[in-house]
């Protein structure tokens, strides 16, 4: 759905050339949505911008940083589209629940990622899951917040790193 | 089906409206970024269905920014707080 | 056939509307900041959701559409990560006088 270079064109070492293509791409793609236009002046002036924008996000986020897997993450959009769903039946159910079923806490959850992008991006994720939102980390751990604790919400976020560990980390486990 | 999509548009802004008022009843500096934040979503949703009900799509302009503008305006309020809670202080300056 | 994409959008729209309900019901009925802000953030996403994938057909042109898709993506990235930062802030400070 978002407009992502094909596969073929993922970075296969961690030298910085594929990464800033990469990126540089998927500016000028969001610039044609943006500006769908084909007249020579507005594709200069949005090569100009994807170029800019590229360079800012090289300045905020160096590849060093560690390195993200567009394409092994795309493949996570269906699964996180229909737990996203779920979780706002979940919220709705409680809501209009006579009884109001609630019993909200903190969940503190063990995660494997070092912090940095992976373990920020693994937050960012899983905050769309049903009835959990990271509320702080300590070291080596995620503070969830709970709107039930009966749940397993622990069991449930482990669940989700196993699966988004290789796709995180850039391990040669998913694609 | 242009009134169908008005009757949606008021019912949304009600919605923000109500939720709006509860939210800022909570007096804390997380309520008032959760009120951006209700803002933000709702706002864009009664815009784009106001928008296309009237066929007026250059909406989808203003909203995009808007939608650009929300999340920073969040982060920033975010950041002044974390700055502010060190010396105690609550910024006044929000988005 | 635009028979079927009115009621396609009726019907979406019309889910998305619930979501926005079940959100403020949330908002008026959950007890604290860090229980309002669930509701908030997955309801109203959900909502937001189902308005545009409504929409979506009445759009006159692709690029319309697309940018309403584009729309949604940049509020669910913006609200997955201010929805951590406020509920960092929330647990953090608590309630300020």
């Amino acid at each position: 759905m978002r407009p992502v270079p094909d596969k073929g064109k993922e970075p296969v070492s961690h030298s910085r050339v594929p990464t800033i293509l990469e990126r540089g791409l998927l500016f000028f793609l969001v610039w044609l949505v943006l500006m769908p236009s084909v007249k020579l002046a507005d594709l200069v002036v949005g090569v100009i911008a994807a170029v800019l924008a590229t360079w800012t996000s090289l300045r905020l986020l160096p590849p060093e940083a560690g390195y993200l897997r567009f394409g092994a993450l795309l493949a996570f959009v269906p699964h996180f589209m229909w737990q996203s769903v779920l979780a706002g039946v979940d919220v709705a159910r409680r809501a209009f629940d006579p009884r109001l079923p609630l019993r909200p806490g903190f969940v503190v959850c063990r995660v494997g990622f070092p912090p940095g992008p992976a373990r920020n991006e693994f937050a960012v994720i899983t905050s769309l899951l049903p009835g959990s939102v990271p509320a702080g980390d300590v070291e080596g751990a995620i503070i969830y917040h709970a709107l039930d604790t009966r749940q397993p919400v622990a069991e449930q976020l482990a669940e989700e790193e196993k699966r988004l560990t290789a796709a995180l980390i850039g391990g040669d486990g998913h694609d | 089906m242009t009134s169908f999509l008005l009757a949606m548009t008021f019912f949304v802004v009600v919605m923000v409206a109500v939720g709006l008022f509860c939210v800022l009843r909570g007096a804390s500096n997380a309520d008032r970024m959760m009120a951006v934040q209700l803002f933000g979503t709702g706002g864009i949703a009664a815009l784009l269905l106001a928008g296309v009900a009237n066929g007026t799509e250059g909406v989808v302009e203003v909203v995009l920014t808007l939608s650009v503008l929300a999340a920073f305006a969040a982060v920033a309020f975010v950041k002044a707080d974390e700055s502010g809670a060190k010396d105690d202080d609550r910024p006044e300056q929000g988005p | 056939m635009r028979i079927a994409a009115d009621i396609f959008t009726i019907v979406a729209i019309l889910t998305g509307a619930f979501f926005f309900l079940a959100g403020t019901v949330g908002l008026l009925r959950f007890p604290d900041t860090l229980t309002r802000l669930h509701a908030l953030t997955k309801a109203d996403n959900l909502g937001l959701g189902l308005v545009v994938l409504g929409l979506l057909p009445q759009s006159s042109s692709v690029f319309g559409g697309l940018k309403m898709i584009l729309v949604w993506l940049l509020v669910l990235l913006a609200s997955a990560t201010v929805s951590q930062l406020i509920a960092r802030a929330a647990r953090r400070g608590g309630p300020h006088p």
